[in-house]
């Protein structure tokens, strides 16, 4: 299946990840950053001392002035855009799953950054060790011409096992060298919390993006009477009674959830989405993230 | 503390069901879902109904097991044994005589007082005790004193209205003995105060509360009727009927006459308000039978449009007369038209051929058995014993019995007479200061007209009153017109019918149809049918004979259905019509009840919540 059709790669290819801070990465890119090196923009002067490159002399302010002044030029650098994907067993519920409504989401963010030549980095959480190889594949790709073998790893990239939501999400930070943008692709339906992991990323620097994904299922349960709940990840089964009066207090409850997690993340400066899995791709992609000046 | 109803406690058996459910595991559907996260809320108020086989502690249970108990309790009328006084007691009388059949409240006047009377039941107290009376001909005791509401309410509910009229004399007197020494005893009566005045308890300040029915008087009614032989023509009957209007508004109907369901005559008739007309009705007849005048009127009370008569056509009577010779006696008797007239000087024997005997101033030998005239001759077994009364006079005499009918005494001198003392067997119809002039009675059965003077030593046989007396005598004693008298009761009193030889069973035919055995023991001389509420022609086959016999209301102050609203009694006293106090009205029952709602309500609520 392909994730994305080729008329949202063509309206994606316009945009590029918007950084609201300079690049750190030490690899040359298209970013802007304090380190100075070799560009056409112009950044300062500083006095020559010798064994610099007589290139970057500045021989009109050498007549003018009779000193020698070093031209020094803004380095670019990458951006690094770290992706990551909630691939655990909750996240196959719902129609459409929710899990392959995040690797649209996931492929289109790496298209764009792909596309403005960043270094993107899928990371699937929980680990699946059959799966090292495609993954280890994600973890980091550059370049537009990468973009065929990105989609088709991240295609068959499976959803299974117990998440730690605050596990991955610190161990991301950890793991980066530089900080960049994140982008959360989860359900956020952790019983642990998803707050340690999300401060852990801002705390590293991250700009961070968080978009929860839910089923429709979850937000309007069809099935009514006395149920014997089983969690898919715990396997710890819940008796409860419910019926269709329930219904506006189980949707608060959601709503409650939700809006708990927003405001959490609206104070930390994270941008949050909240998207049921049946939304349209385009809805959210070209419309909620623009707005939102995740690209643009 | 004791119970009045310790039974309830049997309901208890449903405390261990109640606790059964909540151990009983649950069939749940089981469903996977992503995460149980939003679930958390719904599993704490959930897990009160999430069953295991363990009992757990749960304020649902608790709460049901509370209200359980509480409504055994209440059902087991839990009360104190202190030093409270006694209940009150209160005698209800149902009035169930035929203007209570009325209809212009609907359904009837008596489903009216029945519902009135049930409400009433409802505002007593728990320790009242309380009677219920049901007053027709007869006053019956539908319950006697009890305080168990579900008695009373099914006594109330048993009662029915009859075609008889009201005789509340009896219901009162049965009150009064019950709330002798009783001061806050009460009587109620739910009726339409369509009965006779009750002078008898002007003075007795009876603790009378009357609930009064009805709303209007619209009613025709036939009060009285009579068949005779047509006094122009002896072959003809003449069928007398008396129809009132007790309605305040002029009447048009009709009245047909039938015989034996066969139509003979419909004849219109304008009533005035208020007014009373006679009809009479001329016609043949070939055989007995049955005579039925019906108002063909559409009005509130149906029991007084319909009568029926019993006619038997007239057979001659053998009469005796033994006298040493009384030419206007003979005379006046030979004279009637179907008198077989024998006459001798002496009687020896018991004269079992005739139907009447007259004894004319003589002392047989042997004394009749059949029904007898005595003039001036006395047995030892009716008087204890007599004397000779010189010129006694005459002060009064009953006009109102059948013997005197159209007769009087004026201007009758007697010169000596036999001076007796009243005897039980009989009632003086004709009065001196001294002795009785005339008796009838019966004596085992025998019918005697004793006159104590030798006519032929008075005044009378010289006045009209003479041959008028022996007309009604002979018919009076005429063991047949006896019987057509009988053939003839009004609603509620017994019928009796003499049995000359033993019989071993009978059964009466009844207006609706319907046959009745009744039980007759083998030495009874008399058969009584108390049964007779309904109005109409009933047959009765006893042994080998067949009588009809009619039962009819006929009664003027019935058929005036009139609600009053006040009760005479006597000059002064009266009881006005009251209301209801709904006082004192126990609220228990309903609590519970709403209790009960509500448990229902809980238990509907929670299962909806599933659906």
């Amino acid at each position: 299946m392909a994730l994305l059709s080729p008329e949202l790669l063509r309206r994606l290819e316009q945009f590029q990840l918007l950084a609201a801070r300079r690049a750190k990465s030490s690899m040359k890119g298209e970013r802007r950053s304090r380190a100075r090196g070799q560009s056409v923009e112009f950044a300062d002067y500083r006095n020559y001392t010798p064994g610099d490159d007589f290139r970057y002399l500045d021989w009109n302010l050498y007549g003018r002035l009779d000193r020698l002044f070093l031209k020094l030029y803004e380095e670019e650098r990458e951006l690094p855009v770290r992706v990551f994907l909630d691939a655990s067993e909750s996240m196959t519920f719902g129609e459409p799953p929710k899990f392959d409504f995040a690797r649209q989401v996931a492929a289109a963010s790496g298209y764009v950054a792909l596309c403005g030549f960043d270094r993107v980095s899928v990371i699937p959480f929980p680990d699946n060790s059959n799966e090292a190889a495609v993954r280890g594949a994600l973890r980091s790709v550059r370049g537009r011409k990468s973009t065929l073998s990105f989609f088709q790893n991240l295609g068959q990239v499976t959803a299974s096992g117990s998440a730690n939501l605050n596990e991955a999400l610190r161990r991301g930070a950890l793991e980066a060298r530089q900080a960049g943008v994140a982008i959360i692709l989860s359900d956020f339906l952790d019983p642990a919390g998803y707050e340690g992991g999300l401060s852990a990323l801002v705390g590293r620097g991250f700009q961070v993006n968080a978009v929860q994904i839910l089923a429709p299922d979850e937000l309007n349960p069809p099935t009514y009477g006395d149920l014997k709940l089983v969690d898919s990840e715990s396997g710890a089964f819940q008796e409860v009674t419910f019926g269709r009066y329930r219904l506006k207090v189980y949707q608060q409850t959601v709503q409650n959830f939700c809006q708990r997690l927003r405001e959490f993340c609206t104070v930390r400066g994270v941008n949050f989405f909240m998207a049921s899995s049946d939304t349209p791709l385009e809805q959210l992609l070209l419309k909620q993230l623009r707005q939102a000046e995740v690209w643009g | 503390m004791n119970f009045l109803a310790p039974a309830a406690f049997a309901f208890a058996a449903a405390i261990p069901v109640v606790i059964v459910f909540y151990m009983l595991k649950r069939r749940r559907v089981v469903k996977l879902v992503s995460s149980t996260l939003f679930w958390q809320k719904f599993l704490a108020e959930t897990q009160a109904s999430a069953p295991f086989q363990r009992l757990r502690h749960n304020w649902l249970l608790i709460l049901q097991l509370l209200m359980l108990a509480l409504i055994i309790l209440a059902l087991a009328r839990p009360y104190f044994a202190g030093q409270e006084r006694g209940g009150r007691l209160r005698v209800i009388i149902l009035d169930a005589s035929a203007s209570m059949q009325s209809t212009d409240e609907k359904p009837s006047r008596f489903e009216k007082a029945r519902q009135e009377a049930l409400k009433f039941i409802n505002t007593l107290q728990d320790s009242d005790e309380t009677v219920v009376l049901q007053a027709g001909a007869q006053t019956e005791v539908r319950q006697s004193a009890t305080s168990d509401k579900g008695a009373l309410r099914r006594a109330i509910n048993a009662s029915m209205a009859t075609d008889s009229p009201t005789r509340l004399a009896e219901a009162f007197k049965l009150s009064e003995t019950l709330i002798k020494n009783r001061s806050d005893a009460e009587i109620h009566l739910f009726s339409d105060g369509a009965w006779p005045n009750l002078a008898e308890f002007e003075n007795k300040n009876l603790p009378l509360a009357y609930h009064r029915v009805g709303q209007r008087a619209n009613n025709l009614g036939i009060v009285s009727v009579d068949v005779r032989a047509n006094p122009d023509d002896p072959s003809q009957r003449a069928v007398f009927a008396n129809i009132g209007n007790f309605s305040t508004n002029a009447q048009q109907t009709e009245v047909e006459l039938s015989f034996e369901d066969r139509i003979l005559e419909v004849r219109p008739i304008h009533l005035a308000p208020t007014n009373m007309q006679a009809l009479v009705f001329i016609t043949p007849q070939s055989k007995d039978g049955v005579f039925t005048v019906r108002l063909m009127a559409n009005d509130d009370l149906a029991a007084d449009n319909r009568v029926s008569i019993v006619s038997l056509l007239p057979q001659p009577v053998n009469v005796l007369l033994v006298t040493r010779g009384n030419q206007i006696l003979e005379k006046a008797l030979r004279s009637q038209v179907h008198v077989q007239l024998s006459t001798s000087t002496v009687l020896t024997d018991s004269a079992r051929v005739f139907e009447i005997v007259v004894l004319d101033d003589v002392m047989p030998a042997v004394w009749p058995a059949v029904n007898t005239l005595a003039i001036h001759t006395a047995n030892t077994n009716w008087f204890s014993g007599w004397e000779t009364v010189k010129t006694p006079p005459i002060v009064d005499w009953k006009n109102t019995h059948p013997l005197l009918r159209f007769v009087n005494f004026d201007n009758v001198f007697v010169a000596e007479t036999l001076g007796v003392k009243a005897p039980a067997w009989g009632i003086s119809l004709v009065d001196s200061p001294q002795t009785p002039l005339i008796i009838a009675g019966e004596l085992e059965r025998q019918r005697i007209v004793w006159i104590g003077f030798d006519t032929l030593n008075s005044t009378w046989p010289f006045r009209i009153s003479f041959p008028i007396f022996m007309v009604n005598a002979i018919e009076w004693l005429n063991p047949a017109s006896a019987n057509s008298g009988q053939l003839m009761v009004r609603a509620g009193d017994p019928f009796r019918l003499g049995l000359p030889q033993p019989i071993t069973s009978a059964e009466v035919t009844q207006p609706d149809g319907t046959t009745k055995s009744l039980p007759i023991e083998p030495t009874a001389r008399e058969l009584i049918f108390g049964e007779t509420f309904r109005q109409g022609a009933y047959r009765l086959k006893a042994g080998t004979n067949q009588v009809t016999f009619c039962v009819n209301l006929m009664d003027a102050a019935e058929s005036n259905i009139m609600p009053r609203e006040e009760l005479p009694f006597g000059k002064y006293g009266k009881v006005s019509a009251t209301t209801l106090k709904r006082a004192s009205m126990e609220l228990w029952r309903w609590i519970a009840a709403a209790g009960l709602l509500v448990l229902l309500f809980e238990w509907w609520y929670y299962h909806k919540r599933t659906a």
